[in-house]
């Protein structure tokens, strides 16, 4: 004889939550989506339908005007090349930290986070002190090698390469402290050199964490806003980034045209989003030991 | 208290992990749930104590319908498998949660408290440890804690989910006696799972054989291990020789007819017959129809692997046996057995 | 960090000079990337002597900034902490469908440029946006006032908790929740007293990150603001216009009071890190 009782009847819906005895799934999850919807999803939905009004022509014309063009340049161009900076000397910090010891190691590692701690702003005209043709690091520059930072595409590449290296250091440190050295010590005992083991055992383990790193650091640049006006020098065409462009086209009571830039980075931050789980899958699978 | 289960099915997407089961813990007695992982076991138990909610079925505690209470209202004490102390707490407040939590009214007083947990400190031989954090305790003083805070709230009923699953094998035999010698003393009606028989056989005063969702075999340790009810719980139980044989007239004939065995129950046709290693016998023969294949001494224990005509076979007798038979491996041998239990295959 | 990096094996280690030469450039690296931005912050606000530092940060927009900035923290980092706790409850103690899809929105915040983040506000609440007639209508300001720059706020520290307490929770199982269940406890009991104390250095840490970017943040107030003097410039946005009129002292006596609070919050994470690494989702992997 089968009892059906009420209560457990109650748990044979199509599966859409495991049932549990802990309490307070409808209340958190309930409060969670209202809070999601309503501060993030809504007024990024808000963005897309403004950028909608132009329809597609439009939007693919405000999109594709030589100012706008121009910027992404600007930002794609410079953040790629700060973050293959940062991509070497991320990596050297993190190894540096990792397989040495040296006086004021524990300070370093921790100073390493000052970019996400630093209001931007505050790194923004910082840098821009320090990069200037008299500043203290951008007179020498200046004065021996005739190389101009700030107010210079230089300048926008030093702003996202500060803004960026916590990105790469803070990938790549773990996968490097728990990388087992029997594999080293395999290398080195079949009679490989430093350098060999290093290509070949060392680096492919960690390129996941190194490219992730990369793109983190890629995708930050891009959005990346206040650390960059100081130093840039904003000369439309040539270092205008494309956030600035925004603030710009909004100061001009051009709303749709900043819709449909903040729009079109929306979508490449998507887009980078989905590289980046892709890309941390790979980084998971590679080190599910 | 007693426990009632009827009818209790329980599914995991397409995965049923209970079906249809009917199960009666009398008051007062230590049971063991008893099967491989996946047998539906610990679903089982937990279900007893309301951390899951059946697909279908009742479940009674001392004649009362249970299903619609929740876990705080039965009076179940639950001993989880990785314990689950609560480890910001010390051991004495892990012991005095259950009575901290109780409502104003019920709540005992501070000092009514601390000789409460201190008595159940020292049931479990922790008195001196009930200011360390259970980070600082050995499994087994671990486990021992968790015992302890299930008692602690005076639970009718007390159900422990692997008990000694995560202890290493020493521990494990002390801490089984002396629960065993616990649940003597205080007479709590017990249900424990857990997938090594050898605990089952031992502790328990009936033993529940459980396998894909379905209970096999319910009997007392002797029982189950003597008269198996089915050829899961015979090869489940203990070490058992397994052979295909065609049965007629009563009679197992094994292979091209080396081995000819009576059987019981009424089987006639293709079978599997189970016979345990010790109740194989060995003789030395001359020209006889076995080899003896290897002999393994372990402890008093002798094992004697047997090639019979193709067929390997395990017998085991202690050492002194094997000494007055003056085998050694390469001897030809007669082999011959007194029982076995044929299932239709 | 393990300690013992130094006893490495011969067959791990470099020679002395190819180590030496490694930590020199990470560390020339670091010292012109890092450092001296942050030394110079002090060096240019206390230029012109401790008393024109002084008076840079009492006259009053630069007392308003900080107050605004204040407030702002005070609203926005509670309501994601709430926000955060509830989010990885029903994440981490539960499984449902769409928990992944969940998970990538909650983080999604942090790939929206600050920019951005603050346009959506305005094209949503501006004078022109979608609610602006309704707002107008009823005299309720939004954008160019202290409620955008909240919400501008939200946005962007949303994640900062939530993501430190899910992969904590999820480790950390519904073992002892049950556990406290099936002893008596009622939910609010077991949230409080074994929830609550198995995150809370957790809890703290992205409560001290969530704060910190909420007093820094820059791009996405700046799009809401307005930029009215003593009324919603915050401190960095303070910095900016100070900056901007080439009042360098007083700029970077702002920023120096912002790069304090970032070091403070580099000195309690490190001191939570090193003490708690074990309690915390972010120092494990």
């Amino acid at each position: 004889m089968t009892v059906i009782n009420a209560p457990a009847t109650a748990l044979r819906q199509p599966f859409f939550k495991k049932p549990s005895i802990l309490p307070g799934f409808g209340l958190t999850l309930g409060f969670t989506l209202s809070y999601l919807g309503v501060l993030v999803l809504l007024p990024l939905a808000a963005l897309v339908v403004k950028a909608g009004g132009l329809g597609w022509v439009g939007f693919w014309t405000a999109v594709t005007s030589p100012r706008v063009l121009a910027a992404f340049q600007v930002s794609f161009g410079l953040s790629f090349v700060a973050a293959l900076v940062n991509a070497v000397f991320g990596f050297l910090v993190a190894w540096v930290l990792v397989r040495y010891d040296f006086p004021g190691r524990r300070l370093v590692d921790a100073l390493v986070d000052l970019p996400f701690a630093l209001p931007t702003a505050v790194a923004g005209i910082a840098l821009s002190a320090l990069y200037a043709p008299n500043g203290w690091v951008g007179k020498p520059l200046n004065d021996l090698f005739g190389l101009k930072v700030a107010f210079t595409p230089i300048g926008i590449a030093v702003a996202l390469t500060f803004i960026g290296l916590p990105f790469v250091v803070r990938t790549v440190q773990p996968i490097l402290q728990d990388l087992p050295p029997e594999e080293e010590e395999a290398a080195a005992s079949l009679g490989a050199s430093r350098l060999q083991t290093f290509f070949s055992v060392i680096m492919p383990a960690l390129l996941p964490a190194l490219v992730t790193g990369f793109a983190l650091s890629f995708a930050r640049g891009v959005g990346e806003y206040g650390s960059v006006i100081f130093i840039a020098g904003n000369m439309p065409g040539l270092t205008e980034i494309l956030p600035l462009l925004i603030v710009i086209k909004l100061e001009q009571y051009d709303y749709v045209g900043s819709a449909a830039v903040g729009t079109a980075m929306l979508l490449v931050s998507f887009l980078m989003l989905l590289v980046l789980n892709l890309l941390q899958q790979w980084m998971r699978s590679r080190h599910a030991r | 208290m007693a426990i009632q289960v009827s009818g209790i099915t329980k599914r995991f997407g397409e995965f049923t992990a209970l079906d249809a089961v009917d199960l009666e813990v009398k008051s007062g007695e230590l049971l063991a749930l008893l099967g491989p992982s996946g047998s539906g076991k610990t679903t089982l138990l937990r279900i007893m104590a309301g951390l899951e909610g059946p697909d279908a079925g009742s479940l009674h505690l001392n004649g009362e319908e249970a299903l619609g209470l929740k876990p705080r209202d039965r009076q179940v004490g639950f001993v989880f498998q990785h314990y689950a102390l609560f480890r910001h707490m010390t051991v004495f407040d892990n012991v005095a949660f259950g009575l901290k939590v109780r409502p104003r009214g019920q709540r005992p007083g501070a000092a009514e408290m601390r000789r409460r947990v201190t008595e159940l400190l020292e049931l479990v031989q922790l008195a001196p440890f009930g200011s360390r954090y259970p980070a600082q305790l050995s499994g087994g003083q671990r486990q021992r804690v968790a015992l302890a805070r299930a008692l602690a709230i005076e639970p009718k009923v007390l159900l422990l989910d692997e008990p000694f699953g995560a202890l290493d094998a020493k521990v494990r035999k002390e801490l089984r006696r002396w629960l065993r010698k616990l649940h003597d003393d205080i007479h709590i009606t017990s249900v424990f799972v857990t997938h090594d028989q050898e605990e089952a056989l031992e502790l328990a005063d009936r033993v529940v054989v459980m396998n894909q969702g379905r209970i096999e075999q319910i009997g007392t340790p002797a029982d189950v291990y003597d008269h198996p009810a089915s050829a899961f719980v015979y090869e489940f139980l203990g070490q058992v020789n397994r052979f295909d044989c065609m049965v007629e007239g009563g009679i197992a004939r094994v292979g091209n007819g080396t081995l000819a065995i009576p059987t019981e129950g009424g089987v006639q046709g293709p079978a599997v017959a189970y016979v345990r290693p010790h109740d194989l016998g060995v003789s030395p023969a001359t020209g006889g129809p076995g080899r003896i294949a290897g002999i393994h001494v372990v402890g008093p224990d002798a094992r004697i692997e047997i090639d019979l005509a193709g067929l390997a076979l395990e017998a085991e007798m202690d050492r002194e046996r094997l000494a007055t038979l003056g085998i050694v491996a390469g001897d030809r041998c007669s082999v011959h057995i007194d029982r076995a239990r044929v299932f239709a295959r | 960090m393990p300690a013992d990096n130094t006893s490495a094996s011969s067959a791990r280690s470099e020679s002395a000079w190819v180590r030496w030469t490694l930590i020199g450039g990470a560390l020339l690296f670091l010292a012109l990337f890092l450092l001296l931005p942050l030394v110079v912050v002090f060096a240019e606000a206390l230029r012109r002597g401790v008393d024109a530092y002084w008076t840079a940060l009492t006259e009053p927009d630069a007392v308003a900034a900080i107050q605004l900035t204040l407030t702002v923290a005070a609203i926005a980092v509670p309501a994601n902490l709430l926000f955060g706790v509830a989010a990885s409850w029903c994440i981490a103690k539960f499984d449902f469908r769409g928990k992944n899809l969940l998970i990538t929105l909650i983080d999604l915040p942090f790939s929206v440029s600050p920019v951005v983040s603050g346009l959506i506000y305005v094209l949503l609440f501006g004078m022109n946006g979608l609610f602006g007639p309704y707002l107008r209508s009823h005299g309720i300001q939004i954008i160019f006032a202290v409620p955008g720059l909240v919400l501008a706020t939200i946005f962007v520290t949303f994640p900062f908790v939530a993501r430190e307490l899910i992969p904590l929770m999820e480790e950390q199982g519904s073992d002892e929740e049950e556990a406290a269940l099936v002893l008596g406890a009622s939910g609010w009991q077991t949230f409080w007293r074994v929830t609550i104390p198995n995150i809370k250095w957790g809890l703290l840490y992205g409560v001290l990150l969530c704060n910190a970017r909420a007093m820094g943040e820059f791009g996405a107030v700046s799009v809401v603001s307005g930029h009215i003097r003593g009324e919603t410039n915050t401190m960095p946005l303070h910095v900016e216009i100070l900056y901007n009129e080439y009042n360098f002292v007083a700029a970077f006596a702002v920023a120096s009071l912002l790069a304090m609070l970032a070091l403070v919050t580099l000195v309690v994470k490190s001191a939570l890190e090193w003490r708690f690494g074990d309690e915390l989702a972010a120092t494990r992997h």
